[in-house]
């Protein structure tokens, strides 16, 4: 059966989306930033090739779900500028998710061998069979 | 400030007036809140943008940030969880019906009949709460008579016997067998029923005015692109919003 273009670049685009609010977290980690400066820190690590605005429904949700904290702050270039920090809830579950992240990350690369644990210590993968 | 020059201020009007509309299910709090962090960021990309013509800059930057409904795509379904819309489900495919039935092939007739139709249900609402109102003013006043049988039954017969107060019928003969106070107490009760009932339809009208006002903003979006749409076979020279420039420049 032909895979449409289309079909892999929907795949493509969810999969950047489910990724891109841990890398949100992670990018909030140490550093407090506002929607622009924070997209362009995660595109100094390669392009994301997100459009920039689907960054903010994201940090909404966070905002709300209290993962993280914002502000209005004034600027003295423009508008005022809204503020995120990541809170102390926020970095756990970000602890929490980034290692579940790893395990899928392995399960993927399949770097683990039949039978051995991927990340000894942590905790099993659970892979439900449909 | 913004200072934008005049014609990238009027594009991102342009844009953000679309994403307004978008959010038409958002709470206006969480609409303005959101718009105003739009603009901020738009105002710092233009600023950043290389380039010497703005128009070119302005349009880079909304292109990089995506059309209105892809931007807003995953701020609404919550906000229709929080805001009880989910139980309008029907309304949604009633609203959706609608304008597959009427606006779409039938152009102008269909959106006059369109029209028609959401007038007729404003007016079966504001009917609705006009009875429910009644009701429970009804329920109020015979509520106050009860109270006045019981506690003033002398008031209660000077009334009955200037021709204010008028119990025909059964209702009348029943009420004469009982004692003042069980008349009362009867009309106490008959009262909080219907008291009750009157605070039940004005609860119930909250969700119809829900379902109204999701159909009229359904409605109004559509009208105002069909508007959008005559507007620029008219003007075909015209300089194109934002959004409708971008799918273009995105295939180059």
């Amino acid at each position: 059966m032909e895979y449409s273009e289309e079909s892999k670049d929907r795949r493509i685009t969810q999969l950047r989306k489910g990724i891109l609010e841990l890398a949100v977290m992670g990018a909030l980690y140490d550093q407090r930033h506002y929607g622009y400066s924070l997209i362009r820190a995660l595109s100094e690590n390669g392009s994301i090739s997100l459009k920039e605005g689907t960054v903010y429904p994201i940090l909404a949700r966070l905002d709300r779900d209290g993962v993280v904290r914002s502000a209005w702050v004034e600027s003295d270039q423009g508008p005022p500028r809204k503020y995120y920090t990541l809170t102390s809830s926020g970095r756990q579950l970000f602890d929490e998710l980034s290692h579940e992240f790893d395990l899928l990350v392995s399960l993927v690369q399949h770097k683990w061998k039949a039978g051995e644990q991927p990340n000894e210590g942590g905790k099993k993968l659970l892979v439900r069979k449909a | 400030m913004n200072n934008y020059p005049e014609v990238v201020a009027k594009l991102v009007d342009d844009y953000l007036r679309r994403v307004r509309l978008q959010l038409g299910q958002l709470p206006a709090l969480e609409q303005d809140e959101f718009v105003r962090e739009i603009q901020s960021h738009l105002y710092d990309a233009y600023q950043q943008m290389p380039g010497e013509d703005e128009i070119t800059r302005i349009l880079a930057v909304l292109r990089n940030f995506g059309e209105p409904g892809e931007v807003v795509q995953d701020r609404l379904p919550a906000a229709m969880v929080r805001s009880g819309t989910n139980r309008n489900l029907p309304l949604y495919v009633l609203g959706g019906i609608l304008i597959a039935l009427f606006g779409i092939p039938l152009g102008f007739g269909g959106v006059a009949v369109l029209v028609g139709i959401l007038i007729t249900l404003a007016a079966m609402v504001a009917v609705f709460y006009a009875i429910g109102g009644v009701v429970f003013l009804t329920g109020a006043l015979l509520m106050l008579m009860g109270f006045a049988r019981t506690a003033a039954p002398e008031f209660w017969d000077r009334m009955v016997a200037l021709g204010f107060i008028r119990l025909d019928g059964p209702a009348g003969d029943f009420l004469d067998q009982l004692p003042a106070s069980e008349q009362g107490l009867l009309m106490i009760v008959l009262a909080a029923l219907v008291v009750a009932g009157g605070l039940g339809m004005l609860w119930v009208g909250r969700y119809l005015i829900r379902g109204l006002r999701f159909l009229f903003s359904l409605a109004l979006d559509r009208l105002r692109e069909f508007a959008e749409r005559i507007r620029r076979r008219a003007h075909p020279d015209e300089v194109r919003p934002p959004v409708a420039a971008m799918p273009a420049m995105a295939r180059k």
